[in-house]
Order: structure tokens, then C-alpha cells, then sequence
């Protein structure tokens, strides 16, 4: 014990040293890129080009881009629609993909035995394979005469095939669910493998049935992951915009994302684009206060 | 303006996905607006140099077909002089993806013993991004008309010496002296499409051209979640505008453009109408009965036909009288090229009516403008499908049909913020 601050001083410029990547990336590929997002959202466009002119100096900042987005959210226009849109289909993909996640999560956790690392690999598998790719996957399999509606039929949940791709809010939720669960199982997993089962064994000791044990000791212990989990994979699906236009293509069914892409990637009002993304990110980051804010409060609870 | 353009019908949307898709499968979707938006801040930081020329004097003409813009030459911005010897240099060029047919660059090669590299961009955007930014210098570039005023008068674009392109006179005279480019000073025309309604004949409940008004088959419910619009802010607006009678396609007024967005909507519910530019697969493959569609686009469309199959399920409707709207691409020479001279040989090399035409029926499926080609022998040879002849152009359709020209600044706000509202849904 009384060694540890004599190693530290011998070493003082290895820690920070260590961290340093760390911090150099955050600024390049984090810091960097969002005050790069500020200037445009605050400047203004070139007016022969109608490229837009980042406007570097806070002082001089046009918050023209944020009212326009602001008369549209306060007038009940599209972006406010686009808005209560994204945040009802990204809560329903969470919720369900935790009801997914967990149970499975669970079972490789505690059942998996000497098949864990065939389970995980499985769980991994899906991330060889690009997004895009096994969402123009579902593409074919959702078709009219596709496999899906083959095989609901078959079984006789359907009568007639179901029209999946016609601009369906259920095709779009579901591709979300499906493209980022396995993101949830993962952190999931990796806490609940590391469950102390002498905790477990006490409480039966103690005559909780299982299902109390479960309820009383494994769920409360694993707060945090739940709460990691649907951060991680919420915080992509607010920026999603390729799921609903290959699923659906519908203007019902389109995200914030694919609002940002429009105003973005065509036209000379790239700075309301911006705009949007520096709202997005303002809304995510009370989401990320909050995760901070309980696990921390979980933490405490669990005494450590 | 034009967010999307016909060219990317030809396959760059999945393309797209797949750049899109590199982000989100990093797990940072929501960095890849905001890694777009640093791509497009760089272009235009550096442009500032520029556009300083371009941002004096000259006045930013809106060129309409009953108002021509002649562009002005500028003193430091001189063309080429004539009689130079083409340079031996590697030949750069700058165009839209699967939009040059690729042996055509090998004969050129082979006759100027030169090497043609070939770089190709998705969206017009990216492009005068690129080229503004004055980090690239190409020798050919593809422009669209309704950004060719910034193009000249940000000395982006060099004047061009017609003394190296006399096919030029292969092209149909009305587009050897266009109305957004008098003269030819800047740009010789490329290719011609007209944007219409495709649909399968063997599934649509009523073709267009039964109805009334033949926009109306948008309207149809029996097409109900069938029907699309081009996922493109000009093209879908105008054919709303045509449908109401507002014959000016270019139009800024927010009444007008208000009630097109309110028909855009009323179509959410009586159709589900979907968004796509995939016109040129959705069509063929039965996933559309019915589709707006550039003409180029059902050209390729037989390819994608199911087995059993054939092009006579497909069906292109454009007004009959040429009264529909109508586009063409362009060729031009920016001012940072290397081999200005051999650049305006290959210029002149694309408009020879053989090259031209061989580009046209063995690859792009876009039709250039020459006068040699018969739009009636497209049919009897076999290139067009008789039942598709009104995907063929004619010059006398220039005469008549609505072209999509450049919007001023507001105008252009107007329209995409329309175009916002309707795709944000209800």
C-alpha cells in the first residue's frame, strides 16, 4: 500500500501519456466536428454559391437557422410532427428490443453453459454482415410474395399477405428493433455474467423463490446495463434515416434524420439542417444526463 | 437545388445506402449528417477564393426559355486560343456514375495515346462542392443547367473555343444556341430526358392517358400503396403544378407552391405515396404500378423485368403534345483543367454522331440531342420497345415542354421548405 504514490510519481507522465490518444481523438473526431456543426447552424450562405459560410466567431453567430426551426416545432409543422414521430418509434423500438435482449442476454448468462461461446458468437454474428446489407435483406423477405408472408401463412397467422413495405410504421419499428438489438445484448450479457451467484444463493437460502430472487436481487443489480443498453442503441436510432426509406419510403414513416438529410445533402439551407442536428444532439444530451444521473444513483444504492 | 438528378437512377441509390451505411454500421448515425455537413463546410471555405471574381459586378441572371441568358466573358478568364496541339497529359474527368460508356474512354485513349481517368460524384451538391473548393481540377465536367450561373460567374467554368467542337453542329440547332446558355459560350449539351409517369400496364387499374387529366392517376386508389413520386424536390412539385394547370414549372409563387404541397399531402393518405429514384427497378420489378419516371429511366427498365416477362408490361405516359416537363445535362470544361485543349477534343469526340450515339444505346440510356438521330428509327431498330416510343425525345418537345430552370435563392427556399413540410408526413 504505502509504495502505490511512489509508483505513481515514477510514472506521472505515463498515465495522462495513456489518455492522451484518448483525448486527441475526442477533440479531433468530437469537439471539432460539432463546433465545425455550430458554425454552419449559425452562419450563413455564400450568395453566389449558396454553400454554407460557417461562421467561426460566436460573437457574430445568426440564430436565423434555429428560429426557423423553432417557428416550425411551435406552429405544430412538420418538424414537429417529424419530432413526437422520432421519439414514439424509438421508445417502442427500445422497449421492445429490452424485451427482447434481456431474456436472451439472461439465458447465455446463466444457462449457456459450455455452449456460452457458440451463443456469443451467434449474437456476434450478425455484425459481420453490414447494416444495409441485411436491411435490403429484409427488403426481399418482407416482399409481398415473400418468405415472411409464406411462412405466416403457412402457420395461419395470415389469411392474405401482409403489405410489409407499404410505408408501415410497424416495418419500420421492427427494422430498428432488428438492427440494433444486438447492440443491447451485449452490455446486457457482459453484466449479467458477472452476476455474483452467492448473492442468488443467499437470497434462496433466505426463501425467495426463484422468480423473488430474480426480482429482488439480478434485476435491481442490473439497472445500470438496462440503462446502458437502451443508451446505446437509442442514441443511433434518433439519427437513423436509411431504415424508414428502405422499409417504407413513406413521408409518414420518415424520421428527424431523414429531415437533417434533406436539408443537408440538397439546397442552400444547409444551416436550418444544422440547426436540427444541434437540436437532436441537445435533446440526446438530457437523455445521456439522465442515464449519468442514475446509474450513478444505482451505484450508490448497491453500495459501491 | 435539384437534390436528386436522372443519373442517379442508374444505381447510386443503393450506392448511396452503402456510404450511409459505413457510418451507421460504426454506430454513429447520427455523426453522419454532421460529418456531411464538415464535408460541405470544407468546399465552401476554401471557395471563398473562388468566388471572389464571381461575387463583383455580373448580376445572377435566372435564365428562362422566353428570357435567354447570354453569360458574360470575363478578361482573366480567356478561352483557349485556337489551332493548339492537344496536350499528352492524363485526361480527368468528372461525371456522374455509369454515365460514359466505358469503351468509349478506351477508343479515345487509343486514338489520342493518352490515359482518360474518370472520377464520378453522386449529387450535383457534391460536385460544385468539390469544384468550388478549388482542391480538385478536372478537365470534362457534367454541370446541370440550374446551377450553370454560379459555374460562370465563380470563374469556375472556362469559356469554350467551338474552333475544337465542330460536331457541335450534330446537335439539333435549337440546343446549339440553348436559352440558359446563348451561344454556347460555356457548355455544349450532353443528353435530353423528359420526366413523365412509367407504370406496368399489367397491373395499373387505369393507365394515364384514359384519364381526363392524366396527372389524376396519382390520385388513384386502386394503385393505393403502389404508387411513388421521384424523391426529388423540382420533380415532384412540378408535375403537382402541371396537374393544376400552373404551366410554370419554375414558378415562385408561394400560393401556387403552397397548394401543390397541399395536394403533395392529400396524396399521403389517398394513396400512401412513397418517395423514390428508383424508377428504372421499382417499375420493372412490379414493387410500382405506378411511378413518376425520367424517360432514360424506362429505357433500362426491360433489363429488370422478372423472367417471363416483357417490355410490354411497361408503359411511359408524356403528354402528347410535348407539354410536360422536360430537362437536359450538359458538357463543360472547368477553368483549373490541365489539358484545356485535349479537353475540348473530347468534348468534340462525345458529340461525333457515331460515339454519341453508340454511348446512348449500348450504356446510358439517356438520348443525346443529335439532329442524324431518327426518333422514329429508335423504335424500328429495336432500341425503344414500340409501346415505350413516348420515352423517345423529340427537338420540337424543347419548343413546347416545361423546362426545369434555376430558381433565385428565395424561390429556391420556397420550394424546399414545401417539399420538407410533405415529407415529414402527417
Amino acid at each position: 500500500m504505502s509504495e502505490r504514490p511512489r509508483e505513481r510519481g515514477r510514472h506521472s507522465l505515463l498515465w495522462p501519456g495513456l489518455a492522451l490518444p484518448g483525448i486527441v481523438w475526442l477533440c479531433l473526431f468530437f469537439l471539432v466536428p460539432f463546433y465545425v456543426v455550430l458554425g454552419v447552424a449559425f452562419g450563413t450562405v455564400d450568395p453566389l454559391f449558396l454553400t454554407p459560410q460557417p461562421e467561426w466567431n460566436p460573437l457574430r453567430w445568426d440564430p436565423h437557422a434555429f428560429e426557423f426551426v423553432w417557428e416550425g416545432l411551435a406552429s405544430g409543422g412538420g418538424f414537429r410532427t417529424v419530432f413526437l414521430r422520432t421519439f414514439a418509434y424509438v421508445a417502442i423500438a427500445v422497449a421492445i428490443s429490452l424485451a427482447i435482449a434481456y431474456p436472451v442476454a439472461y439465458y447465455v448468462a446463466r444457462f449457456g453453459g459450455r455452449f456460452k461461446g457458440l451463443l456469443l458468437a451467434g449474437l456476434v454474428a450478425p455484425f459481420l454482415i453490414s447494416y444495409l446489407m441485411r436491411m435490403l435483406a429484409w427488403i426481399n423477405l418482407l416482399q409481398e410474395d415473400g418468405w415472411v408472408n409464406a411462412v405466416l401463412m403457412w402457420v395461419h397467422v395470415l389469411d392474405t399477405p401482409r403489405t410489409w413495405l407499404d410505408g408501415r410504421a410497424s416495418s419500420v419499428i421492427l427494422g430498428l428493433v432488428y438492427g440494433y438489438v444486438p447492440f443491447m445484448i451485449l452490455p446486457l450479457y457482459a453484466f449479467l455474467d458477472r452476476v455474483d451467484r452467492s448473492l442468488l444463493e443467499a437470497a434462496r437460502d433466505l426463501g425467495a423463490s426463484r422468480f423473488h430472487a430474480f426480482r429482488l436481487v439480478t434485476l435491481p443489480l442490473s439497472t445500470p446495463a438496462i440503462l446502458a443498453g437502451c443508451v446505446i442503441i437509442a442514441l443511433p436510432m434518433f439519427g437513423d434515416y436509411y431504415t424508414p426509406d428502405l422499409l417504407s419510403g413513406s413521408p409518414n414513416t420518415s424520421l428527424l434524420g431523414n429531415q437533417i438529410d434533406l436539408y443537408i445533402r440538397g439546397g442552400q439551407q444547409v444551416p436550418v439542417g444544422a440547426a436540427l442536428v444541434v437540436c437532436l444532439m441537445l435533446l440526446l444530451a438530457v437523455f445521456m444526463a439522465y442515464y449519468l444521473y442514475a446509474t450513478a444513483r444505482a451505484e450508490r444504492r448497491l453500495g459501491r | 437545388m435539384h437534390g436528386r438528378h436522372p443519373r442517379q437512377s442508374a444505381g447510386f441509390s443503393r450506392r448511396d445506402f452503402l456510404q450511409r451505411s459505413a457510418v451507421g454500421a460504426l454506430g454513429l448515425t447520427s455523426l453522419g449528417p454532421l460529418l456531411a455537413a464538415c464535408g460541405g463546410e470544407n468546399g465552401n471555405g476554401n471557395g471563398n477564393g473562388g468566388g471572389n471574381g464571381g461575387s463583383g459586378e455580373p448580376e445572377l441572371l435566372l435564365a428562362r426559355p422566353d428570357s435567354p441568358v447570354e453569360w458574360p466573358l470575363f478578361d482573366d478568364n480567356p478561352p483557349i486560343e485556337s489551332g493548339l496541339e492537344p496536350e499528352n497529359g492524363t485526361l480527368r474527368i468528372y461525371n456522374w456514375n455509369a454515365y460514359l460508356w466505358p469503351r468509349l474512354l478506351r477508343q479515345f485513349e487509343k486514338e489520342y495515346g493518352v490515359k482518360v481517368e474518370l472520377t464520378t460524384f453522386t449529387t450535383a451538391d457534391e460536385a460544385t462542392a468539390k469544384l468550388i473548393s478549388g482542391a480538385v481540377d478536372f478537365d470534362v465536367y457534367f454541370p446541370t443547367p440550374d446551377r450553370l450561373g454560379r459555374l460562370v460567374l465563380g470563374k469556375i467554368l472556362q469559356p469554350l473555343n467551338l474552333d475544337y467542337v465542330p460536331n457541335l453542329a450534330n446537335v439539333w440547332p435549337s440546343l446549339q444556341d440553348p436559352f440558359y446558355d446563348q451561344g454556347s459560350r460555356y457548355t455544349v449539351p450532353y443528353t435530353i430526358y423528359t420526366t413523365g409517369i412509367g407504370y406496368r400496364a399489367d397491373e395499373i387499374a387505369e393507365p394515364p392517358e384514359t384519364f381526363d387529366n392524366p396527372y389524376d392517376v396519382y390520385f388513384d386508389e386502386r394503385n393505393r400503396g403502389k404508387t411513388f413520386l421521384l424523391d426529388d424536390s423540382r420533380e415532384a412539385i412540378a408535375h403537382m403544378l402541371l396537374r393544376a394547370g400552373v404551366n410554370d414549372v419554375n414558378s415562385e409563387d408561394p400560393a401556387a407552391i403552397e397548394a401543390a404541397k397541399a395536394e403533395l399531402i392529400t396524396l399521403i393518405d389517398a394513396v400512401n405515396v412513397k418517395l423514390s429514384t428508383d424508377d428504372y427497378t421499382y417499375i420493372p420489378e412490379g414493387r410500382a404500378t405506378v411511378h413518376q419516371a425520367w424517360s432514360g429511366s424506362l429505357i433500362s427498365a426491360p433489363y429488370y423485368l422478372p423472367e417471363g416477362l416483357g417490355p410490354e408490361v411497361l408503359g411511359f405516359w408524356f403528354p402528347e403534345d410535348g407539354r410536360g416537363s422536360i430537362g437536359n445535362d450538359m458538357i463543360a470544361i472547368p477553368k483549373s483543367a490541365q489539358n484545356p485543349v485535349l479537353a475540348h477534343h473530347f468534348v468534340n469526340y462525345v458529340l461525333d454522331e457515331k460515339h454519341g450515339y453508340d454511348n446512348f444505346v449500348n450504356f446510358v440510356g439517356y438520348q443525346p440531342p443529335f439532329t442524324s438521330i431518327d426518333p422514329d428509327r429508335l423504335v424500328t431498330e429495336e432500341i425503344v420497345p414500340p409501346n415505350l416510343e413516348s420515352v423517345v425525345v423529340r427537338e420540337s418537345d424543347f419548343d413546347v415542354a416545361y423546362f426545369l430552370a434555376e430558381l433565385s435563392p428565395a424561390g429556391a427556399n420556397l420550394w424546399q421548405n414545401a417539399w420538407a413540410e410533405f415529407k415529414a408526413g402527417v
